[in-house]
C-alpha cells in the first residue's frame, strides 16, 4: 500500500553561478558587480534530436540530469507512466517568442513558443509518461507545483514526480531592463528538477505563506531565479541534511508554502 | 466536485445562452479575419469575436479582456459568495499575453507593458477584476489547457485551500499564432469538417469559458452538474504531433474514469477534441473505440471545433461546458461540417442537427503541444 505521505528524493540545481549549491555565493547583489542577467550556457547534450531544440528545453534536460546524479538513479528509473512531470516557468517561453515575433525563424520553431514543449522535450528524452501538469508563473507557482506533485504521489496517481522549472533571461533583457522597478538585480539564469517519491508524512500546503527562511537565502545567495527559487531552496535544506523544508513564494504579490520531508538516505523511487 | 454555473464569450455567442442556441442551432461562427492583417497568410479565416461585450471594453490586453467577458458573464447567474481570500481562480491558456508581448516589442512602453506579455499576466489581471485574493494559477497544457485548469481548480477545493474556485481557459486569435499555425500548414482552406473523410485541417478561434466550482457540500442553490474526474499524461513521442497510438490519450481517460469512479458502461457521451485534421481525428477515433471497447457503437462523439474553431485554451473548458448544458437541456449539438464518413472514423458523430437526449456522465477529451493529453469525467443534473 502506497502510504499517504510524500518526501524530497533528490534536486539538481544549475544556475549561471554554476552547478548546485556550492556554486552559489553568499551575496548574489555583490557578486553580480552590476550584471543585469547572469547566463547559463546552452548544455552540449549529445543526439540529432536535440538539432531543433532550443536553449530553454536542454537545460530542462540537463537540469533532470543533475537531479539523477543526485539522486544517485539510472535514467531508466523515471521511465513510464509510474513518473509525474510538473513544469514551472514563469518566462522561460519568451526566448522562443520573442524569436518568432522577429520572422527570424523558420517553420518548424513555431511549436517550441509554446511552454508545453519545454516539458515535452524533457518527456520525449527520459520516456515520462505519467500525469502531466505545467504551471506559468514565478516562486508562487513552483510552490503550487510541488502540491501538485506530493498530491499526486500521495493520492497514488504516480509513484514519483518531478517537478521541472527552467528561467531563461537573456533573449529578453530588454524587457527585464524595463521591469527592473518591479523586479530586483540580478537575474539569474536557471534550472532545477526535484524528484519527490512517496513517505510518510505528508506535504502541507498553505495558499498564503510568510517568506521562510529558505526563501530568503536563496534569493540573497542565488538573485532571482523565479520559478526555480522554491527548488533552490530545497537543495540548500538537502545540501543542509534538514529533515524538512519549508519553502515559500511570493509572485505579483501572492504567496504560497509547502513544508516537505527530506530523504536522509539515498533515493528510493 | 459541484460545477455551479458558466460564463463564456465565443465566436457564435457572447455569453452562455447565446453561445448555447447557436451551437444548437448549428452556427458557424467562423469568418474573414478583421481584427489584424492576414494577407499574407496562406489562410485568413478563424472564429473571432468582431465585438467584445461593453464590459471588456476598457481591458488593456485582448486576452484579460475575453477572460472578463466570460467572468461578467458568470457572476451576472451567481455571485461569488466567500470571502475573497478563500476563493481561487485557476486557467489555462496556450498563448497567454504574447499578443501584448508583440506590442511591448513595438514600443518603448513601460514596466507593465512589458510584464504584460508573460502569459499568467491575464489570470492576474481577472483576478484583480474579480477581487479574488485566493491562489491565482495559470495553467499552459497547449490546447488541453482549459481541462488541466479544471482538474486543478477541483484539487484545490479538495485539499481545503479554498472555498470557492473560479476555473477555465481562454486564448485570443492574433497573427502570432496565425503565422504558426499557416506556416506549419495545419489551417484548412475549406470549412472545419471533424472526422468528416474530406476533412483538411482546422481553423483557429478566440473565445473564454469559465465554470464556477465548489465543494459538493458547499453548493447552495442550482448547479449546471459535477465534475467527477480528472486525467492528464504524457505522450513523450513528439512536440508537436499526437502519439501515433494516442497512447498518452487513452492513459488520461483511464485516468480520468478511474478518478471520477466511473466505468464505460457509465458513460453516455463523448465531447471529442475532434480538430477537423486528419491525424488527430483518426488517432482520437481509436482511442475511443479502444476505451468503449463493445460500447463504441451505442455512445455519440460530437466536436464543436466546427463551429468555433479551435479555440486553443478554452476549447476544453468550452466543451465541458456544452456537455454540462446537453444534460441539462436534453439536447446534443452536433458536429457541424461532419457530413461524410470516413472508413477511419466510424463512431457516431452527431451529423446534420442536434439530437434529443440527455447524457447524464460524460467524458470530455483534450490535446495539445508538448505531448499534452487532459480528459475529463462530467455528470450532468436533469
Amino acid at each position: 500500500m502506497t502510504p499517504p505521505g510524500v518526501r524530497l528524493e533528490a534536486v539538481g540545481l544549475l544556475t549561471g553561478w554554476g552547478r548546485g549549491v556550492a556554486a552559489l555565493p553568499a551575496d548574489a547583489c555583490a557578486a553580480a558587480a552590476g550584471r543585469a542577467v547572469i547566463p547559463l550556457a546552452r548544455p552540449q547534450l549529445d543526439g540529432q534530436r536535440f538539432r531543433r531544440a532550443t536553449r530553454e528545453c536542454l537545460l530542462g534536460v540537463a537540469a533532470v540530469h543533475a537531479m539523477l546524479e543526485d539522486a544517485g538513479l539510472d535514467r531508466e528509473a523515471i521511465r513510464g507512466p509510474g513518473t509525474a512531470l510538473v513544469f514551472v516557468t514563469a518566462a522561460a517561453y519568451g526566448a522562443s517568442n520573442v524569436e518568432w515575433l522577429a520572422g527570424h525563424a523558420g517553420t518548424l520553431h513555431f511549436p517550441y513558443t509554446a511552454p508545453s514543449v519545454l516539458p515535452g522535450e524533457v518527456a520525449i528524452e527520459f520516456g515520462v509518461t505519467g500525469p502531466y501538469v505545467i504551471l506559468i508563473g514565478g516562486p508562487t507557482a513552483t510552490v503550487d507545483g510541488l502540491w501538485q506533485a506530493g498530491r499526486l504521489v500521495a493520492n497514488a496517481q504516480c509513484e514519483r514526480a518531478l517537478v521541472l522549472a527552467v528561467e531563461t533571461f537573456e533573449e529578453c533583457a530588454a524587457l527585464w531592463r524595463r521591469a527592473r522597478w518591479t523586479l530586483p538585480r540580478p537575474l539569474v539564469e536557471s534550472a532545477a528538477c526535484a524528484l519527490i517519491g512517496a513517505g510518510e508524512v505528508a506535504a502541507t500546503y498553505s495558499a498564503r505563506a510568510e517568506a521562510s527562511p529558505l526563501a530568503r537565502e536563496i534569493e540573497a545567495r542565488a538573485g532571482q531565479t523565479l520559478a526555480c527559487a522554491p527548488l533552490g531552496a530545497l537543495a540548500l535544506a538537502r545540501v543542509a541534511g534538514a529533515s524538512t523544508a519549508l519553502v515559500s513564494g511570493m509572485w505579483r504579490g501572492r504567496t504560497a508554502g509547502v513544508e516537505l520531508a527530506i530523504a536522509a538516505q539515498p533515493a528510493r523511487v | 466536485m459541484a460545477i455551479v454555473a458558466a460564463g463564456v464569450v465565443t465566436p457564435v455567442g457572447l455569453d452562455l445562452d447565446a453561445f448555447w442556441s447557436g451551437l444548437l442551432a448549428g452556427a458557424d461562427g467562423l469568418s474573414a479575419i478583421e481584427r489584424f492583417p492576414t494577407g499574407d497568410l496562406r489562410v485568413g479565416r478563424g472564429g473571432e469575436i468582431k465585438k467584445l461585450p461593453p464590459v471588456a471594453l476598457p481591458v488593456r490586453s485582448r486576452a484579460a479582456a475575453l477572460l472578463v467577458a466570460a467572468a461578467a458573464d458568470l457572476t451576472a447567474r451567481t455571485p461569488l459568495d466567500a470571502a475573497p481570500e478563500r476563493i481561487g481562480l485557476v486557467v489555462g491558456t496556450a498563448l497567454g499575453g504574447v499578443e501584448e508581448l508583440e506590442h511591448a516589442l513595438a514600443s518603448d512602453g513601460g514596466a507593465h507593458r512589458a510584464l504584460d506579455g508573460l502569459y499568467d499576466s491575464p489570470a492576474h489581471a481577472l483576478a484583480a477584476w474579480l477581487g479574488v485574493r485566493g491562489p491565482v494559477l495559470t495553467v499552459s497544457s497547449a490546447c488541453a489547457s482549459g481541462a488541466t485548469a479544471l482538474g486543478v481548480g477541483a484539487d484545490l477545493l479538495a485539499e481545503d485551500a479554498v472555498d470557492l474556485v473560479v476555473a477555465g481557459g481562454y486564448d485570443t486569435l492574433c497573427r502570432f499564432v496565425m503565422r504558426g499555425f499557416d506556416a506549419l500548414r495545419s489551417l484548412t482552406r475549406d470549412r472545419v469538417r471533424p472526422f468528416d473523410r474530406r476533412r483538411t485541417g482546422l481553423l483557429l478561434g478566440e473565445a473564454a469559458g469559465l465554470v464556477l466550482l465548489a465543494r459538493e457540500r458547499d453548493a447552495r442553490g442550482p448547479r449546471l452538474g459535477r465534475l467527477l474526474g480528472h486525467g492528464s499524461a504524457s505522450d513523450a513521442s513528439h512536440v508537436a504531433a499526437p502519439d501515433a497510438e494516442g497512447r498518452g490519450l487513452e492513459a488520461a481517460i483511464r485516468a480520468a474514469l478511474v478518478a471520477g469512479d466511473t466505468g464505460v458502461d457509465d458513460l453516455d457521451f463523448v465531447s471529442a477534441h475532434g480538430t477537423g485534421t486528419v491525424l488527430n481525428d483518426r488517432i482520437e477515433t481509436a482511442v475511443l473505440k479502444r476505451v468503449l471497447g463493445a460500447r463504441a457503437d451505442a455512445v455519440p462523439v460530437n466536436s464543436i471545433k466546427g463551429a468555433l474553431g479551435h479555440t486553443m485554451g478554452a476549447a476544453a473548458t468550452l466543451e465541458a461546458i456544452m456537455c454540462l448544458l446537453a444534460a441539462r437541456d436534453g439536447w446534443v449539438p452536433p458536429t457541424v461540417g461532419y457530413e461524410e464518413a470516413d472508413p477511419a472514423c466510424d463512431l457516431d458523430y452527431v451529423p446534420a442537427a442536434c439530437r434529443a437526449m440527455r447524457p447524464r456522465r460524460m467524458l470530455s477529451t483534450s490535446l495539445g503541444f508538448g505531448g499534452c493529453n487532459a480528459a475529463l469525467v462530467l455528470e450532468g443534473v436533469a
